[in-house]
């Protein structure tokens, strides 16, 4: 498969979903990545891009949250730049179990999708960024 | 995100169309909720043309369920696309919410 790559800035607010969704579908379309992979991959960058904008920054300024997203030998790799406080999501605990409407883990919610839909998260906390990797395999899928 | 609200006997019915994020989830929250203050019960979720959740959604679903639970009513989803119902899957809301695959099963289960 081809290699092939794309990136973009969000400013911090969640009315920039939209333009995340466009240019991922417009990746996904020139891979010939399936509607159903465009989405996990969608969803993934949804919830981080979503936490950086609600705990990421307290100043109120705009802000600017770099995504780029390369493909190479049936991976997506997505790193997201941005220069909030530090968050790794790894130390966001991950429920066993969800089975029980009243033990539902309402705040981790996110995290815990992106670390089934994903296949390595990576987060590295760059002087005052933090760089956040993703990677699915999309051979397989 | 469109929201279609019909009615079927006492079962309120929302018809969801397009994204359901964390920009088009309060307006689905805030529909749901004032179906509830009208004295809603039993509802359908209908995700047929859904092509899109994240867990803002998922937020406002398990939110309805419990408030339904209160007032002795029911929910029932139904029609989603198989990517949308993994993510129900994952979150593991399948165990405690009926995710049926037609219209008609959620209208079935509804009223027996």
């Amino acid at each position: 498969m081809a290699c092939c790559k794309t990136s973009f800035k969000l400013k911090n607010t969640t009315a920039e979903l939209d333009k995340l969704c466009r240019n991922l579908e417009q990746f996904g379309n020139t891979l010939g990545l399936t509607k159903k992979c465009i989405f996990q991959i969608n969803l993934a960058l949804d919830e981080i891009f979503t936490n950086i904008v609600s705990y990421g920054y307290q100043d109120g300024d705009n802000h600017w949250i770099k995504v780029a997203i390369t493909h190479e030998n049936g991976t997506v790799v997505i790193r997201i730049e941005d220069s909030g406080v530090a968050f790794d999501p790894d130390s966001v605990e991950d429920p066993d179990t969800i089975d029980d409407i009243d033990c539902c883990p309402v705040g981790g919610l996110g995290i815990h999708l992106i670390k089934k839909l994903m296949d390595e998260i990576v987060y590295e906390r760059c002087g005052e960024k933090n760089v956040l990797t993703l990677k699915k395999n999309i051979a397989v899928h | 995100m469109e929201i279609i609200e019909t009615r079927e006997k006492d079962i309120s019915i929302f018809k969801l169309n397009g994204r359901l994020d964390s920009n088009t989830s309060p307006s689905l929250e805030k529909q749901l909720a004032g179906a509830m203050e009208d004295g809603a019960k039993n509802m359908v979720i209908d995700f047929a043309d859904l092509d899109y959740i994240s867990s803002a959604g998922l937020r406002i679903i398990l939110k309805t369920t419990k408030d339904l639970r209160r007032t002795e009513g029911n929910i029932v989803l139904c029609a989603m696309q198989d990517y949308v119902k993994e993510v129900f899957e994952i979150a593991g809301f399948d165990s405690f919410l009926p995710i049926v695959s037609t219209l008609d099963d959620a209208l079935g289960k509804l009223q027996p």
